[in-house]
């Protein structure tokens, strides 16, 4: 299937028709041509399970709160946030940000309470979450390119706040094809409320061939035209599979080095083991009884038994071979008021007060799970969201506005170290200002655990050979054990 | 000593050692008097190094940190360098390396090595001399020498190009032989015709050829046969509609606006429409380039040229309205530059874009090339206009304006009733305001008692709402409690206590109950009830003995006053037993108003007499009667084209530093491109000149004879379509990074082609497919292949995968169910939801009304149509001069699986029946006729006929639409 992409510029540019000689088939030379340029001399080869160097991290799941998930309200602790709460934000008084004016500086309406040994203070609206902090390498001090949702989730997803670039996970895909090819390298996994803001543009494959986009499944929502429709009996389906395949193979035979063909087959009996396998992973009833109420699936809050049962989806997945995981937790910006994400520009408690219960009792239920199973040793979990809120309530609301210029995302697992905070705002909260960090160091860091030294993971397209770190982005050595 | 040389020696040092040299030698060594030191020669050592590592960053075009190295001045002025004294020299602080950490400079890239700090260190410390003329600049890799800019070469040495018996065709063979020579290689045969036919039927109309066109073409036996083909092709409206989809993709044509909102842009279809008839007019493409840039001005009265500018407008831009000022000039910023990259990657095959931050790393282009451009366009703002000739216009105006001035004069007279009325009550203000004692409405909290009552059902109905009163429908709860009377009372309208609440509500389609009735009283605080019709009805699961009502939309909040808790400014509560006969149980007259709005409204109310009601009754009868004419009259057509903003186009521009507004350089004008005024004649216009003169002067210098570029780029893209590869292979960047021509002569000579058939394309088709290169077969030979794989040489032809709007049209042909309707709003295969923000369902099943070519279909960007998508229709974010072919599962489950194959299969078997009898062998010969232009095998005959007999032709055809030999051409 990879010989199907027509990304062989780099030897038309080196020196026409110069390299195209070595022996084997077809497009394959081009192929190995190609990924040998990537990567100079090395002879590393994309889509093949190769990596530039020993990976730490076999797969990612990338939970991704939409919204802008305030960092000073759940991960990083702002006391002196109380002592000023209602004074002016020094310097940056009647400061206008993304919806207006803001208005003065403004309390966490909960406490942090410390966990761990560590000791590690986090908001006590996550209890379950905060049972993990020492596995989590914290951090504060993340900047975005975009006060606004939609190229802010696709900056965080795709190192560029324009659509039509690849996603980590398209890279992913790209770099390392798939483990399992009875199921697809890169899933997303909307929430049920919907899509994120800029939707399906934060899995797109941007420009690398289609077959490294995302696969939309959830729980409640399975692979698309997956099933055949009932009235085509399994008699009468298999005959035309078997006359399909007749018909192919011949019309391939008399083609001889037509590779393209060939694919085509094979991507039929793919799809057929695809139709066995996928049904397989969403049989969450294969579960026990303790590991669903673990997750808490059977919860009478159905968005947090929706969430509960797409992260227990999401250890079936990662257990059978899929190599990257967006797990959504909340939708897009209902324009209304924080129902449908964790953008509280009004009313800040209530709105988290019903979005962290969502969120604690299920994901700290997979974080816990995927360390029993002896899988944080080789899984990179990824907490990320588009950029923070603002210290003070937005004029007239008790909520709070966008912040691009510092906010919290945290990775755990494979070779990351647990329990340490790295980077920070200021006292307030509002940019970041120790050791101030990209998205592209971000996502350095994760190519880095998979293997991949980010400069040289490349794809030629419209004058350049582009990145996921664009020309940015260093490696956080500081968080990597 | 030598061994390990340093990159410059010490001057005292060499000055020393030099006169070693000269006394061993014996021979005078300096051109120079003896006694004058040589120079320090910082072009050879110093300027490289920051040429490479610092000024790309540090450029007057960037200034990160305020620092540029173009000149020493800034090193100087910030104390970054003192000459004489490395010690005191922060530079070399900045890039030298301490206990193994990363030194702060270079930010990005490779750091200096031990050397090249040592290069600077003696630098700065022999007086840092930095000699005037030397401006250090990081130099492009390709300069004004690069290939693509040069005049069009056309004294080929070639045979066939100087004999006069020579047909254009044959030129194009003799350029393909020589390079096949070269290489070892041999053309093949002229293909089968039945071959040659579906290859050019689906070249030039995307589409695949009937049964009766195969067998007229296999059995003409004149010697122009293929001719024939070709000129009946090129004159089909098909035709257009296939090439104008390859222009769309090429201009990235969508029909939403993507970003967050990506809202659906339903009058963008007339450029559509517009593309696919310039096309099969063959509309000189100048004319085409020049209309797509400034196509409103470039004649007077030309509707159908200014439809051509909503090319600047066609992209994705975000349009979410950012308070932030910082942000918004960047949003601007990014939504010019937009244009820019379309502009330029379209016409030009240059990534301009890349000079937004720094001059182009790789091709001679300038910042100031990019902020040139950048003031061509600024202008222009994403929008609809009235693109209608200026006689059409003025009839719609003289029908509209009587009109509109009976509906103003009759407004006046209504709104000077209501003043009077209003003026009125509020001369009876105090006489009101004794009797409302009550507590005004609280959105925190509003309760109201009563005398015990007996009730099965009970109502809230809106007078109006607390920010408009004149709003009776919308309004929000977050909780509604009745009370009995119980010695501790009980909320009765509890849903848990088995009450029902309904109520017209906002309503979500992706998220049902988001907002809905039941919100009301599910006992909890914070997601509410949104009212759009005005009520909220309770029913108590039996009758209930009631005292007391408490309701609220922010309750317990600290902001109460904020949009999301609109209220209510009057209401009336009512009681009923069955559901139906209702009476008042009690109501806010007695309040006190929540507001002015909220009491004028109510004196209104009060003071209105039944003459004035007649009164206005009658007013409003009479509106009515105008609105409804109005409405009669048909809009003029508004079409999304973009707007010209006059204050937007206003001078003067800067450069932005680093690419950042906020940090304006030097000043630039509306300006050709730098690289190019070798060639063709530049221009450079006022800042002051008018908006629409800028994009005319691009448009002229981009199709000036002269300009060679544009020209090859067309021709090229052509040449991409016609064979699956491009001359040069990268389409849209002809620059240093883009590939080089496999045969540079040939472009040349199709470029100078295009330019003597006056820019007109189908003459190009017809020349490229009348050779001999393009008739030849696909078949593959092991050795070519060993040699040219991708038959970049043209040994063979290349067969390729069809594209999915191919895909989709074929299937449609052959089933014989294609609507061939050109034009106009095109239709959907997704369930289009708005809510703040858009969302897009692909549709599981497709009716006929989206039988037409998928060209009509609406793309929107960020969406995912099943079969389009997954066969690589690109997402239009960006252009998409060429396709990717993919094969994947996906799409061998789209195609097995979505109903759409399953009607179509269903259509092709009602076709067969229809037009070969009832016979399965007569059925199976025509599918093969009309799926693949050929008699069946027998072994095919065989199969098929068992298959048929068993599962029925219906599954037949669903496999026959699976085969590849249905998308593959040859």
């Amino acid at each position: 299937m990879e010989s199907q992409n027509k990304n062989e510029i780099e030897i038309a540019r080196r020196s026409f028709l110069g390299n195209v000689s070595a022996g084997l088939a077809g497009i394959g030379v081009m192929q190995l041509l190609r990924d040998a340029s990537i990567c100079g001399a090395q002879d590393w080869k994309a889509g093949q399970g190769q990596t530039h160097f020993e990976p730490k991290a076999k797969r990612v799941v990338q939970i991704f709160c939409p919204g802008a998930a305030s960092h000073m309200d759940l991960w990083e602790h702002k006391p002196e946030l109380a002592r000023y709460h209602g004074k002016p934000l020094p310097g940056e008084e009647n400061y206008v940000s993304f919806q207006g004016k803001n208005g003065n500086l403004m309390q966490s309406p909960w406490p942090f309470v410390p966990g761990g040994e560590s000791g590690k203070e986090i908001s006590s609206l996550l209890p379950n979450m905060s049972q993990h902090v020492d596995d989590i390498a914290f951090i504060h001090s993340m900047t975005s390119k975009s006060n606004t949702h939609g190229p802010g989730c696709i900056f965080m997803n795709t190192g560029h706040p324009t659509e039509g670039f690849p996603a980590a996970g398209a890279w992913t895909s790209y770099a390392l094809g798939s483990e399992n090819e009875n199921l697809p390298a890169y899933v997303a996994i909307p929430d049920i409320r919907g899509e994120p803001p800029n939707g399906k543009a934060n899995w797109s494959n941007g420009f690398l061939p289609a077959r490294h986009q995302a696969i939309v499944m959830s729980n409640q929502q399975p692979i698309r035209n997956l099933e055949r429709p009932d009235f085509v009996s399994e008699q009468t389906e298999t005959a035309s599979r078997s006359l399909l395949d007749r018909l192919n193979q011949s019309y391939a035979e008399s083609r001889p080095g037509e590779s393209a063909l060939q694919a085509r087959i094979a991507a039929y009996e793919l799809a057929g083991r695809m139709q066995m396998s996928a049904p397989e992973v969403s049989e969450l009833s294969q579960e026990s009884e303790s590991t669903h109420d673990f997750y808490g699936t059977r919860d009478s809050n159905s968005l947090k038994a929706a969430y509960a049962k797409n992260c227990l989806f999401t250890r079936r997945l990662l257990e059978r071979g899929v190599r990257y995981v967006s797990l959504y937790c909340a939708s897009r910006a209902s324009g209304v008021d924080g129902l449908l994400n964790w953008d509280a520009h009004k009313t800040l408690k209530s709105d988290y007060e019903r979005h962290c219960p969502v969120f604690d009792q299920p994901t700290a239920a997979l974080l816990s799970d995927l360390k029993t199973r002896g899988m944080l040793d080789d899984t990179l979990i990824l907490w990320t969201t588009e950029f923070g809120r603002m210290p003070t309530h937005q004029q007239g609301t008790a909520g709070r506005d966008h912040n691009p210029d510092g906010f919290t995302c945290w990775m755990m697992g494979a070779g990351v170290q647990g329990g340490v905070s790295y980077g920070a705002t200021d006292p307030f909260g509002r940019r970041a200002e120790v050791n101030p960090t990209t998205v592209w160091d971000f996502y350095a860091t994760v190519l880095h655990l998979l293997g991949f030294d980010h400069e040289q993971l490349t794809w030629y397209y419209n004058g350049l050979d582009r990145r996921i770190t664009d020309v940015h982005g260093h490696v956080i050595s500081e968080i990597l054990t | 000593m030598f061994e390990e040389p340093l990159p410059i020696l010490p001057r005292q040092y060499a000055w020393s050692l030099l006169t070693v040299i000269a006394f061993v030698l014996g021979v005078p060594c300096f051109a120079e008097e003896a006694d004058e030191e040589p120079q320090f020669d910082f072009a050879a050592t110093v300027q490289p190094i920051l040429e490479e590592h610092c000024v790309r960053c540090h450029s007057p075009g960037n200034r990160k940190g305020e620092v540029s190295l173009e000149t020493i001045d800034d090193l100087l002025e910030n104390g970054y360098v003192t000459p004489g004294d490395a010690q005191a020299s922060y530079l070399l602080d900045l890039v030298t390396s301490e206990d193994g950490e990363r030194p702060s400079m270079p930010k990005e890239g490779t750091v200096l090595n031990s050397d090249q700090v040592a290069v600077l260190k003696t630098w700065i410390e022999h007086g840092a001399e930095w000699p005037e003329e030397i401006i250090v600049r990081e130099r492009s890799k390709a300069d004004g020498t690069w290939w693509a800019f040069q005049p069009l070469r056309t004294d080929f040495e070639l045979p066939a190009v100087q004999s006069p018996n020579s047909s254009a065709s044959d030129v194009i063979d003799a350029f393909i032989e020589q390079r096949l020579e070269e290489a070892g290689l041999h053309r093949n045969p002229i293909a089968d015709r039945r071959v040659l036919i579906g290859r050019a039927t689906y070249d030039l109309t995307g589409l695949p050829p009937t049964p009766e066109e195969v067998e007229a073409f296999v059995n003409d036996p004149s010697e122009n046969a293929f001719e024939k083909v070709v000129d009946r092709l090129l004159a089909s409206p098909r035709y257009g509609e296939h090439w104008g989809r390859h222009w769309l993709d090429v201009v990235r044509f969508g029909e939403s606006n993507g970003f967050e909102r990506n809202v659906l842009i339903n009058n963008l279809w007339p450029f559509r429409d517009y593309v696919i008839e310039s096309i099969n007019a063959d509309k000189p493409f100048d004319q085409l380039i020049r209309e797509h840039l400034a196509g409103d001005v470039l004649e007077e009265d030309r509707p159908d040229q200014a439809v051509g500018t909503a090319f600047l407008v066609a992209g994705p831009y975000d349009d979410v309205g950012n308070q932030d000022a910082v942000q918004a000039a960047q949003i601007r910023a990014n939504t010019i530059d937009e244009m820019i990259r379309a502009t330029s990657e379209a016409f030009l095959g240059l990534t301009i874009g890349c000079a937004r931050c720094h001059d182009h790393k790789f091709d001679p282009i300038l910042q100031r090339d990019y902020y040139s451009l950048y003031a061509t366009l600024s202008g222009i703002k994403h929008g609809s206009q009235v693109v209608v000739h200026k006689q059409t216009k003025a009839e719609h105006d003289a029908k509209v304006q009587p009109l509109e001035a009976k509906r103003q004069e009759l407004t006046s007279k209504r709104d000077a009733i209501n003043r009077e009325v209003l003026e009125r009550g509020l001369a009876r203000l105090e006489e009101y305001e004794q009797e409302w004692d009550r507590e005004p409405i609280d959105r925190r909290l509003t309760t109201d008692e009563f005398p015990p009552v007996e009730a099965k059902f009970l109502r809230l109905r809106s007078l109006g709402q607390d920010n408009n009163p004149g709003n009776r429908n919308s309004f929000a709860i977050d909780e509604f409690e009745v009370w009995d009377t119980a010695d501790v009372p009980r909320n009765v309208a509890l849903a848990s206590n088995g009450s029902v609440a309904t109520g017209a509500s906002r309503h979500i389609e992706d998220f049902p109950g988001a907002y809905g009735p039941h919100l009301a009283i599910d006992g909890e605080l914070g997601e509410r009830f949104l009212a759009t019709s005005g009520t909220l009805t309770i029913e108590f699961p039996k009758p209930e003995r009631i005292q007391k009502i408490t309701f609220s939309s922010a309750r317990n909040e600290s902001e109460p006053g904020q949009p999301k808790f609109v209220f209510l400014s009057d209401y009336v509560i009512e009681i009923s037993t069955d559901g139906e006969h209702w009476e008042e149980l009690i109501d806010s007259s007695q309040r006190k108003p929540v507001n002015e709005a909220a009491r004028n409204a109510r004196l209104s109310r009060l003071s209105t007499t039944p003459e004035d009601q007649q009164q206005l009754a009658k007013l409003n009868r009479e509106l009515a009667e105008v609105n409804r004419k109005l409405r009669e009259i048909p809009p003029l057509p508004s079409i999304f084209i973009g707007v010209r903003d006059a204050n937007l186009a206003e001078g003067p521009f800067h450069l932005f530093l680093g690419g950042s507004p906020q940090r304006p350089g030097d000043l630039v004008t509306p300006a050709s491109l730098n690289v190019l005024d070798q060639f063709v004649p530049n221009y450079e216009l006022e800042t002051e000149s008018p908006e629409h003169q800028r994009r005319a002067a691009l448009a002229d210098w981009i199709v000036h004879p002269e300009n060679a570029l544009p020209q090859r780029v067309l021709v090229n893209r052509i040449w991409h379509y016609h064979f699956g590869t491009g001359i040069v292979e990268t389409p849209s960047d002809f620059g240093y990074m883009g590939a080089e021509p496999s045969h540079p002569q040939l472009l040349d000579f199709l470029a100078a082609h295009l330019l003597e058939s006056e820019w007109r394309i189908k003459s190009l088709h017809r020349m490229i497919m009348l050779s001999k290169t393009y008739q030849q077969s696909s078949d593959n030979h092991p050795e070519a292949a060993r040699v040219d794989a991708d038959a970049r040489l043209l040994w063979r032809f290349p067969p390729r995968r069809l594209s999915a709007e191919e895909i989709r049209d074929t299937m449609l042909s052959v089933a014989g169910v294609l609507n061939l309707q050109m034009g106009g709003p095109g239709f959907r295969l997704y369930h289009f939801m708005q809510d703040n923000v858009c969302t897009y369902e692909p549709l599981d099943v497709h009716g006929p009304e989206t039988y037409r070519r998928a060209v009509y279909h609406q793309n929107a960007r960020a969406s995912v149509v099943d079969l389009m998508t997954e066969f690589d229709q690109p997402d239009c974010a960006f252009s998409t001069p060429r396709r990717s072919e993919t094969t994947t599962p996906l799409q061998a489950l789209t195609m097995l699986n979505h109903s759409f194959t399953f009607d179509i299969a269903n259509e092709l078997a009602d076709r067969l029946r229809r037009e070969a009898g009832e016979v399965p062998h007569d059925q199976i010969r025509h599918a093969w006729q009309l799926c693949y232009a050929r008699d069946p095998s027998s072994d095919e005959f065989e199969e098929c006929e068992l298959f048929a007999q068993q599962h029925g032709v219906e599954a037949l055809c669903r496999v026959l639409l699976n085969t590849s030999a249905l998308i593959y051409v040859e």
